[in-house]
C-alpha cells in the first residue's frame, strides 16, 4: 500500500488517480476509450463528488504530510499551476531554479501544471464537478479573481492564512480584498519606441498629434493583457463615461478632470490618429520590430530583452505616459481543495524570501513584490518602473471590467 | 488490390487439389469453408461495423463535446430560453442593417439603408464579406496551380504537387512574421518595386492584406483538390469528344469542366467556411477594425460568457453549414459519370512546337508563376530568412543552437523539439490512418440515394464548420473533465484522444476529396461486381477506390496536415508535458525575439513537406485499373 501510493504521488496526475483504471475492454469503443480513465465517483456526503474526492485526498495526505517529518521515505508532492511561460521561455523563466531550489530546501516533489486555459481552466474544473488536481496557483492577476468570483459560487481559493514573510510583501501590491491572493512580483505596461525613428510624446493627449499619426500599435484588450492594461489605463485617466453604470449615473472619474470626456472619446481619437490594434503581444511586437510603426504598447522590461540579444538600446526606449503605468502585480493563491496545503503556503513563504524574490524578478523578468529582494545593484538600469504606478482594484473592475472592454470593441470595430 | 490477388491464386489451387485430399481435404474443406462463411460474414458486416466506430468517435471527440457547450445558448442558469439568441439576432453590432429586419422593422426601410453607401454590415455581414472576398481570390490563385499540376509534365512536377499543401500547416504567428516581413513597409515586396522604379504599396493592416493572407492558406487547398479530380478525367473521354469532331475548347468545356467544376466547388465551399471562421490572422495582419465573429467567440468564451458566445458560434454553424449544404445539393445534383481509367496525357512545360496556341497557355502560367512566387514563396522564403536572422540583423545559426541546446538541456516539464517532432509525426500518421476509413465509410454512405443524405453529409461536415474555440472548450468538458456514467467519471486524454479528435477534423477532408468521385462512378461496375458475389466492402476496396484513387491520397494528405497543423484540441488534451506537437513547440518558443519560434517554424516546415512527398509517393502516381 505504501509501495504503491508513493508510485502514484510521484505521478504527474496526482493522488485522485489512486483509482484510476486503463479501460482495455470494449471492442466498439476500442479506438476511442484506448487512452481513456475511468474514476470511481465517492457517493458519500451530500456535497457532490467534488467533497468525495476531497475527503479521498485528504485522508491520504494525512497521513502522508505527518509522516513526511518523521523520516520514512514518502515524499510529498507539491502540484503548482501556473502560465506556461512562467516554466518555459524561449529566454529565461524562473520555472527550473524555484522548483531545483525549493526541492533541495523542503523534502518535497515540485510538478507543475500549465492547463492551457490557464485559471479558466481550474474555473471550468470547479463547475464541472471535476474536482482540483493541484495545490496552488502562480500568476494570478485581478481580473482573474474577478472572473473566479463571478463565476463560481463556492471557495476555489483558500485564504492565504499567516505564514513567515508576508507581511514583506509591498502594500500597494495587495489587490485582493479577501486576502486569497499573495503577489510576488508585478510588471508595468508602458510604451516601447524605437529612438531612432521617433520621440515618444510624454502625456497621452500627445499621442493624437499630427506628429504621431499611425505611430502606435496596441494590442486586442479582449485577447492581450497588454492590450487590456492599456485600455484601462485609458480609463483611468479620462474616466469611463458611465458606460459600466447601468444608467445609475455613477461614473468612474478619470484623472483628467474632464467628465465630458471619456476613455471612449479618447479612443475615437486615437483611432482618428491611426492607431493599429493588432491581436497579440507577439503580433504587435513583430510588427514594431519591422518598423511598420515606431511605438508599441508593451513591458517597461524591455531592455532588459533588448540587452541579452545585443540589440541597440536606443531601438527599445521607454515612456512612461504622463509619468504613469499600468501595474499588473501577479499573485500566488492556494486553492481550497488542495491536498497539500501547509505545504503550499511553506512554498508561499519561500516565494517571498528575499534570495527568491531577487531570482524571480530576473528570471521572470518583472519586479519584486517586497522591498528587500536581493537583485544587482544595476538591473534597475534596465528594467524601469513608473515614478507613478496605475492599477484598478478588484472592487473597481467587478461589474466594470467586461463592459468596458465590450463597449470598446462596438466603438472601434463597428461595421 | 495484392490481397484480391492472392486469395484469387489460393482460391484456384484448392480446386486442383481437391479430391486428392480424402478424409483429411474433406475436414480442412470444412474448416475453410467455414473460414469463408466468416470471412464473408465479417466483410459483409465491415461497412456497418466501420460505419458504427465512426459514429462513436464522432459522439466521443466531436458531437458530445461541442454540444456541452453550445447548448448554453438555451439553457441559461438551468432554464431553457432563446433571449441570448434573439438579443444577439437582432444586435445591429453583429447583423447591421439585418437586425432590424430581424426585430421587426419594415424591409422597405431596411431595404433601402442596405442600398445607400454607408449600410452597416455588423460583424456577421462583414466577416461573411472577408470570407466571400477570400473565396474569390483563393480560387484565382489555386486554378493556375492545378492547371499546371494536372496538365503539365516537368522535372520535380510530383514534388511540387506533394509540398503544395505546406502552407495549409503553418501557424498563424509564422503567417504573420513572414507576411510583415514580406508586405510589410520595409519589406520584401515594396525592395523589388523599388528597384524596378515603382512606388510601394501600403498593404499591411489592410483588407487586402487579410485577404491575400487567407489566400496563402487556402488556394493550395483548391489547387490540391482540383488537382486530383482533373488527374482522375478519362482520357478516353476526351478523345472520343475530339473523334467527333469537338475542337479542344469545346472538348474541354463539354467533358473536363463538368468533372473539374465539382471538385473547383468543393475547394470554393471549404475555403469560405475556413476564412468564416479566421481568426488569428484577421488581428495580426489586419486589426481590430476588421475583427471577424471568431474574434468575439474568443473573448466572451476568454470571459466565461458563455451563453453569447454559444450563441454565436451557433450562428457562424449555420451560415458555414448553410454554405456546405447548399454546396452539398449542387455536388448531388450535378454527379457526372466517370470511370477514370486513363489520365489525359500531360503536356510538357517546354513546348514541341513555338506556336501561338502552345506558347499563351505557357506565357499565361510563367504571368502566374511570378504572382505565386510573391504571395506563396517571399512569405515562406521571409520566415526562413527570420530564423537566420539575429537581434543585430547578422546572419546567424543562434536560433537553431537554441533548438539544440533545449533539446539537450531542456527541463522534463519543457517543451523540446524531438519530443514535438516525432509526436506531430505519430500523431499525424495515426489520425491519418484512422480518417481514411471514417471518411471512406461516409463518403460512401453519403453517396447512395435516400431522402435527407445531404443533412447526414451536413452533419458530417460539422467538425469543419463548429468555432475551435468552442471544440477545445467542449473538448475540456467532455473528456479531460469526463462524464459521469452510473458513479464513475470516463474521462480521456493524451496521446490517444488527440489522435481520434484530430481524425474526426480532418476526416471531412477524405469525405470531400472522394465523395464526388465515387458519386459519379458508373453504378454498373459496382453492380456487376456484387452480382459475381463480392460483398460491398469488397466492391469499396477492389473496384470503387482504385477508381478514385488520386483523390484518396489527396485527402489522406489533408488529413495529415490537419493533424500536424492542429493546435487547440492538442494543448487541451496534452495534459502533462508529453504530448505536446510542433505547432505547440512554436508557440512555446515564442518570446521578445522571434528567432526560435521561427527557426522551430522552418522545422515544422520542412518535416512537413517531407511527410507530404513522402504520403504522394506511397500513394502512387495514378492507380487505376
Amino acid at each position: 500500500m505504501t509501495t504503491d501510493d508513493s508510485e502514484t504521488r510521484r505521478r504527474p496526475a496526482r493522488s485522485h488517480t489512486r483509482r484510476r483504471f486503463l479501460t482495455a475492454t470494449g471492442a466498439a469503443g476500442a479506438v476511442a476509450l484506448a487512452g481513456c480513465s475511468a474514476e470511481r465517483v465517492d457517493d458519500g456526503g451530500g456535497d457532490g463528488t467534488d467533497g468525495g474526492n476531497e475527503t479521498d485526498g485528504g485522508d491520504t495526505n494525512g497521513g502522508d504530510g505527518d509522516g513526511g517529518d518523521g523520516g520514512d521515505d514518502e515524499t510529498p508532492t507539491l502540484t503548482v499551476a501556473t502560465y506556461t511561460n512562467f516554466i518555459d521561455a524561449p529566454s529565461v523563466s524562473p520555472g527550473e531554479w524555484l522548483k531545483e531550489e525549493f526541492e533541495s530546501r523542503y523534502d518535497a516533489t515540485l510538478e507543475w501544471a500549465t492547463p492551457d486555459n490557464e485559471v479558466n481552466y481550474y474555473i471550468e474544473r470547479a463547475a464541472s464537478g471535476a474536482g482540483i488536481d493541484a495545490d496552488l496557483y502562480v500568476g494570478l492577476t485581478t481580473e482573474d479573481l474577478v472572473r473566479v468570483d463571478d463565476e463560481l459560487d463556492g471557495d476555489l481559493f483558500a485564504e492565504a492564512g499567516e505564514f513567515e514573510g508576508r507581511d514583506r510583501v509591498r502594500s500597494g501590491l495587495r489587490f485582493d480584498p479577501f486576502e486569497r491572493a499573495v503577489p510576488y512580483d508585478t510588471g508595468y505596461v508602458s510604451l516601447v519606441y524605437d529612438g531612432t525613428a521617433t520621440e515618444a510624446p510624454e502625456t497621452f493627449e500627445g499621442l493624437l498629434d499630427d506628429e504621431h499619426a499611425g505611430a502606435l500599435i496596441a494590442q486586442n484588450p479582449g485577447g492581450s493583457s497588454t492590450g487590456r492594461a492599456f485600455l484601462l489605463h485609458t480609463i483611468d485617466r479620462f474616466g469611463d463615461g458611465g458606460v459600466a453604470s447601468d444608467g445609475d449615473g455613477e461614473a468612474v472619474e478619470g484623472a483628467d478632470g474632464d467628465p465630458d470626456y471619456d476613455y471612449l472619446d479618447y479612443w475615437a481619437d486615437l483611432q482618428a490618429n491611426d492607431v493599429r490594434v493588432l491581436g497579440t503581444w507577439d503580433d504587435a511586437y513583430t510588427a514594431w520590430s519591422n518598423g511598420e510603426a515606431p511605438i508599441v504598447v508593451s513591458y517597461s522590461t524591455d531592455q532588459v530583452f533588448a540587452d541579452m540579444e545585443g540589440a541597440d538600446l536606443e531601438e527599445h526606449q521607454i515612456r512612461f505616459l504622463n509619468d504613469q503605468a499600468y501595474a499588473n502585480p501577479e499573485g500566488m493563491a492556494v486553492f481550497a481543495d488542495a491536498d497539500e496545503p501547509e505545504l503550499a503556503r511553506e512554498f508561499m513563504s519561500f516565494m517571498l524570501e528575499p534570495e527568491v524574490q531577487g531570482e524571480i524578478a530576473q528570471r521572470n523578468v518583472a519586479f519584486p513584490a517586497t522591498d528587500d529582494a536581493e537583485l544587482p545593484s544595476d538591473y534597475a538600469e534596465l528594467a524601469q518602473a513608473p515614478a507613478d504606478p496605475v492599477t484598478f482594484s478588484y472592487d473597481q473592475l467587478r461589474g466594470n471590467v467586461d463592459a468596458w472592454v465590450e463597449a470598446w470593441e462596438r466603438q472601434f470595430a463597428g461595421n | 488490390m495484392t490481397g484480391a490477388e492472392d486469395d484469387r491464386v489460393t482460391g484456384a489451387e484448392d480446386d486442383r487439389t481437391r479430391g486428392r485430399r480424402g478424409r483429411a481435404g474433406r475436414l480442412s474443406r470444412l474448416r475453410e469453408g467455414w473460414l469463408a462463411r466468416l470471412r464473408e460474414r465479417v466483410e459483409s458486416r465491415a461497412l456497418t461495423a466501420l460505419a458504427v466506430l465512426t459514429s462513436v468517435a464522432l459522439v466521443a471527440a466531436f458531437y458530445y463535446p461541442t454540444a456541452t457547450v453550445l447548448i448554453e445558448a438555451v439553457v441559461v442558469d438551468g432554464a431553457v430560453t432563446l433571449g441570448v439568441f434573439a438579443d444577439v439576432l437582432t444586435d445591429p453590432f453583429y447583423f447591421g442593417e439585418l437586425a432590424r429586419l430581424l426585430s421587426g422593422e419594415s424591409p422597405v426601410a431596411v431595404t433601402r439603408s442596405l442600398a445607400s453607401p454607408d449600410r452597416r454590415l455588423g460583424i456577421v455581414g462583414f466577416t461573411a464579406y472577408q470570407a466571400a472576398l477570400s473565396t474569390v481570390a483563393s480560387v484565382a490563385l489555386g486554378l493556375p496551380a492545378a492547371y499546371l499540376l494536372a496538365r503539365f509534365e516537368f522535372p520535380g512536377r510530383r514534388t511540387l504537387r506533394s509540398l503544395t499543401i505546406v502552407p495549409f500547416v503553418l501557424p498563424s504567428i509564422m503567417v504573420a512574421v513572414g507576411f510583415v516581413a514580406t508586405f510589410g513597409e520595409n519589406g520584401t515586396l515594396n525592395a523589388a518595386l523599388a528597384a524596378v522604379g515603382l512606388p510601394p504599396v501600403d498593404l499591411m493592416f489592410t483588407l487586402e492584406a487579410v485577404v491575400i493572407a487567407h489566400a496563402f492558406y487556402n488556394a493550395p487547398l483548391v489547387a490540391r483538390v482540383t488537382t486530383a479530380a482533373w488527374e482522375s478525367v478519362d482520357a478516353s473521354a476526351v478523345e472520343t469528344a475530339r473523334s467527333l469532331g469537338a475542337g479542344p475548347v469545346r472538348a474541354f468545356v463539354d467533358v473536363v469542366a463538368p468533372q473539374v467544376y465539382p471538385a473547383v466547388l468543393t475547394g470554393a465551399a471549404l475555403t469560405f467556411v475556413f476564412t468564416f471562421g479566421t481568426f488569428p490572422i484577421v488581428l495580426a495582419l489586419g486589426g481590430f477594425e476588421l475583427a471577424t465573429v471568431e474574434v468575439f467567440v474568443y473573448r466572451l468564451v476568454r470571459d466565461l460568457s458563455y451563453a453569447e458566445a454559444a450563441a454565436l458560434a451557433i450562428v457562424e454553424l449555420a451560415v458555414s453549414l448553410g454554405v456546405l449544404l447548399a454546396y452539398l445539393r449542387y455536388e448531388a445534383r450535378s454527379s457526372t459519370s466517370t470511370r477514370g481509367a486513363r489520365p489525359l496525357p500531360r503536356r510538357p512545360l517546354v513546348p514541341p512546337t513555338p506556336s501561338l496556341r502552345e506558347l499563351l497557355p505557357r506565357a499565361g502560367l510563367a504571368a502566374y508563376a511570378v504572382v505565386a512566387g510573391v504571395v506563396f514563396l517571399a512569405p515562406i522564403a521571409s520566415m526562413i530568412l527570420a530564423s537566420v536572422t539575429g537581434g543585430d540583423g547578422a546572419l546567424t545559426l543562434d536560433h537553431y543552437r537554441f533548438l539544440v541546446e533545449r533539446q539537450q538541456t531542456g527541463a522534463a516539464f519543457q517543451v523540446r523539439p524531438w519530443p514535438a517532432i516525432r509526436n506531430s509525426l505519430l500523431f499525424a500518421a495515426a489520425a491519418t490512418l484512422l480518417a481514411l476509413p471514417m471518411g471512406v465509410v461516409v463518403a460512401v454512405l453519403t453517396t447512395r440515394r435516400y431522402r435527407g443524405r445531404t443533412l447526414v453529409d451536413a452533419a458530417a461536415m460539422a467538425p469543419l464548420a463548429v468555432s475551435g474555440i468552442i471544440v477545445g472548450l467542449g473538448l475540456l468538458r467532455g473528456l479531460v473533465f469526463g462524464v459521469e456514467i452510473a458513479g464513475w467519471r470516463i474521462a480521456a486524454s493524451g496521446a490517444v484522444a488527440i489522435v481520434v479528435a484530430h481524425a474526426v477534423a480532418g476526416y471531412p477532408f477524405v469525405v470531400r476529396t472522394v465523395s464526388p468521385g465515387l458519386s459519379g462512378l458508373d453504378r454498373s461496375l459496382v453492380e456487376s461486381a456484387r452480382a459475381l458475389g463480392a460483398s460491398r466492402a469488397r466492391v469499396i476496396r477492389d473496384v470503387e477506390l482504385p477508381l478514385v484513387w488520386p483523390a484518396v491520397v489527396a485527402g489522406a494528405a489533408f488529413a495529415f496536415a490537419i493533424s500536424i497543423g492542429e493546435f487547440t484540441s492538442t494543448v487541451v488534451l496534452a495534459t502533462g508535458a508529453d504530448a505536446y506537437t510542433m505547432p505547440v513547440a512554436i508557440e512555446r518558443f515564442i518570446g521578445r525575439r522571434l528567432g526560435p519560434a521561427t527557426a522551430m517554424g522552418v522545422v515544422l516546415l520542412v518535416v512537413t513537406g517531407l511527410s507530404f512527398v513522402v504520403i504522394e509517393r506511397l500513394g502512387g502516381e495514378h492507380r487505376g485499373i
